[in-house]
């Protein structure tokens, strides 16, 4: 299957889908799929994926702070069999005040330590994620702060020190 | 059901490990000698490198992300730069596309060069170790001869590579292939397709069946060792890796079976040295005349950079598996608005944690260490008695104890006859 085919077939089923096929410049150009989904259809979205591709490899989640809003984008490599593949990329966005998204670990099951990670990081949330520990960060670290934030809920410089500076940390003690 | 329970035994390996390229803990539960649950905790040396990316510029990021990992540099540093000249639709010229290759592939070899000794390693078999960290010197002595450095070369740049191969490195390169080829290859071989006591323990410990490896996404020599073909080269058509004949390494060509188990990663990291020499061979002999930078001066590339708009996403095969980087321009300013990147090992240590489940604690070293983390120095290990709370430690000693007494287990001969594998590799240094 051609990225093009792919992508008549999703604007077909859902038509409210942006979707673009970009190309670099690099000496063989490589073509990659990138759709932008609403909240409400992204769960389906993911489980047609899953229907056109049953081995569909999930990579990994891209989440960032875009100021009045959190965006997640999902890298998913699809037909890795054959050559080449199909590299697509889901994006979806949800406000700041109602940080949620549908949980895909029912569809791809090695989403789960990545949905983790975008949870403790920018406090974006999964409804219905059947494990909601924290991954990376200790177990005692503050609630409701966010790292990766850049509003008043990520870290505030009373929190940083000398960040990536060894030596300088090391002078003051 | 619940007389069973009160034998559990609850053992957390980690977090702090010498040979770890990044600590992590597992935390193991068994019942007797088997595991019943792996659970995976990391971030015990996490150092806020996107926290860092998102304070820095295009350039200043290339050697941060080539610090993450100080055995996959360069993967890192390339992958984030086809991520940067995707977003900015910068031209890569031919010949620095062909010497990316031949860095990325030398360090391929030095990368399986180490890992295969430390499985040796964490089976007792310390001659393997050596004869790897031995043949090793070579190839890393080259590296510092084209790039300056043992490890951390910078050989990458944004648009290009900041060195070229001479003459005088071309032969030294082929010459290198030629000792890998004739004295160390023949040696590697011997240990890992036909000494029976290696397959003995290799062989069904660790097996990650290949529905796990799909359903999991493992990546790398562990996907491949359990039969799943694809490697991010040939899928992706990567650089000019199309050009040189690229396809994915899998055990049945050497073994004609696929079990997926420690036996089989181990056979694809000796294809995957034959592969990487081969392919540099090609490079060298396909390579163009021809600039190696897009731009003359770092500056120059930051300015364009700074006009950049949209995304891009760079992917690279690197020793240990797919390596992905993300990168979101900011247009007028050159910090990037977002970059991100994910490491080959954290899929696999998640297929591997639950390919562990209904396997011995014995096998836990050599299956860990084969998806490359190099968990096989664990250093110590608490074990706790979940029925009088009691506490007992256990060494990374008593743990490779355990690992070589179940080799000489399966063959007494060994302790008697310890074969020097690695004895007459001499002419090196």
């Amino acid at each position: 299957m051609t990225p093009e085919e792919f992508l008549e077939i999703i604007l077909t089923k859902f038509p409210n889908v942006e979707g673009e096929i970009r190309e670099n410049k690099l000496p063989h150009p490589r073509k990659r799929v990138w759709i932008n989904v609403e909240r409400e259809n992204f769960k389906d979205l993911m489980k047609l994926i899953k229907e056109i591709d049953p081995k569909a490899q999930f990579s990994i989640i891209i989440a960032r702070d875009g100021g009045d809003y959190l965006e997640a984008k999902y890298h998913l490599e699809l037909f890795y069999e054959q050559t080449p593949s199909i590299s697509l990329i889901v994006g979806t966005k949800c406000p700041k005040d109602d940080p949620k998204l549908p949980t895909v670990t029912d569809v791809f099951p090695s989403a789960l330590p990545y949905e983790r990670e975008v949870q403790e990081f920018l406090g974006l949330f999964f409804e219905g994620i059947p494990d909601p520990r924290k991954l990376f960060l200790p177990e005692d670290f503050p609630e409701g702060v966010y790292p990766l934030r850049k509003d008043e809920k990520g870290i505030s410089s009373g929190m940083v020190k000398n960040a990536g500076h060894p030596y300088k940390m090391k002078k003051e003690g | 059901m619940e007389n069973r329970v009160e034998y559990w035994v609850k053992i957390p390996i980690g977090p702090i490990h010498p040979a770890l390229e990044e600590p992590e803990k597992f935390i193991i539960t068994l019942d007797g000698e088997r595991i019943v649950n792996v659970d995976v905790k990391l971030g015990y040396n996490l150092r806020g490198v996107e926290w860092i990316g998102m304070r820095r510029n295009y350039i200043q990021i290339l050697y941060l992300a080539e610090r993450m990992c100080g055995i996959c540099s360069f993967s890192h540093n390339y992958t984030y730069s086809r991520a940067v000249e995707e977003m900015a639709g910068i031209e890569v010229p031919e010949r620095a596309e062909y010497i990316r290759v031949i860095v990325g592939e030398l360090e391929r070899i030095h990368s399986h060069l180490l890992n295969l000794g430390v499985v040796g390693h964490a089976i007792g078999y310390d001659t393997v170790l050596h004869l790897g960290w031995l043949a090793r010197e070579r190839v890393m002595d080259l590296l510092e001869a084209i790039g300056g450095n043992r490890v951390n070369y910078s050989m990458n740049t944004i648009g290009g590579v900041r060195r070229d191969i001479e003459e005088k490195h071309k032969r030294a390169i082929l010459e290198m292939i030629k000792y890998y080829r004739e004295k160390v290859m023949p040696k590697i071989e011997e240990i890992f397709l036909y000494d029976p006591t290696v397959e003995a323990r290799l062989r069904d410990a660790g097996v990650i069946p290949k529905r796990i490896a799909i359903e999991y996404s493992a990546q790398g020599p562990t996907a491949r060792g359990s039969g799943v073909e694809k490697d991010v080269r040939y899928n992706e058509q990567l650089g000019v890796y199309p050009d040189l004949g690229i396809k994915p390494v899998t055990p049945k060509e050497f073994t004609g079976v696929i079990k997926g188990d420690v036996f089989d990663r181990m056979v694809v990291r000796v294809g995957e040295l034959w592969q990487s020499m081969e392919l540099i061979e090609r490079a060298l002999d396909q390579m163009p005349e021809g600039k190696i930078k897009a731009f003359p001066k770092d500056n120059v590339t930051l300015v364009r950079l700074k006009k950049a708009e949209g995304e891009g996403v760079g992917r690279y095969e690197a020793p240990r598996g797919e390596l992905i980087h993300y990168v979101m321009a900011n247009p007028g300013s050159e910090i990037p608005e977002r970059w991100k990147m994910r490491e080959p090992t954290f899929p696999n240590l998640f297929a591997v944690a639950r390919a562990l489940v209904g396997e011995q604690l014995a096998d836990v070293p050599v299956a860990i260490a084969s998806i490359d983390p190099c968990l096989s120095c664990t250093d110590r290990v608490a074990v706790i008695d979940a029925k009088t709370g009691k506490k007992k430690v256990l060494t990374e000693k008593d743990l490779l104890k355990a690992s070589i007494e179940k080799t000489r287990e399966i063959n007494p001969n060994i302790k008697a006859k310890p074969e020097p594998v690695g004895g007459s590799c001499g002419g090196v240094r």
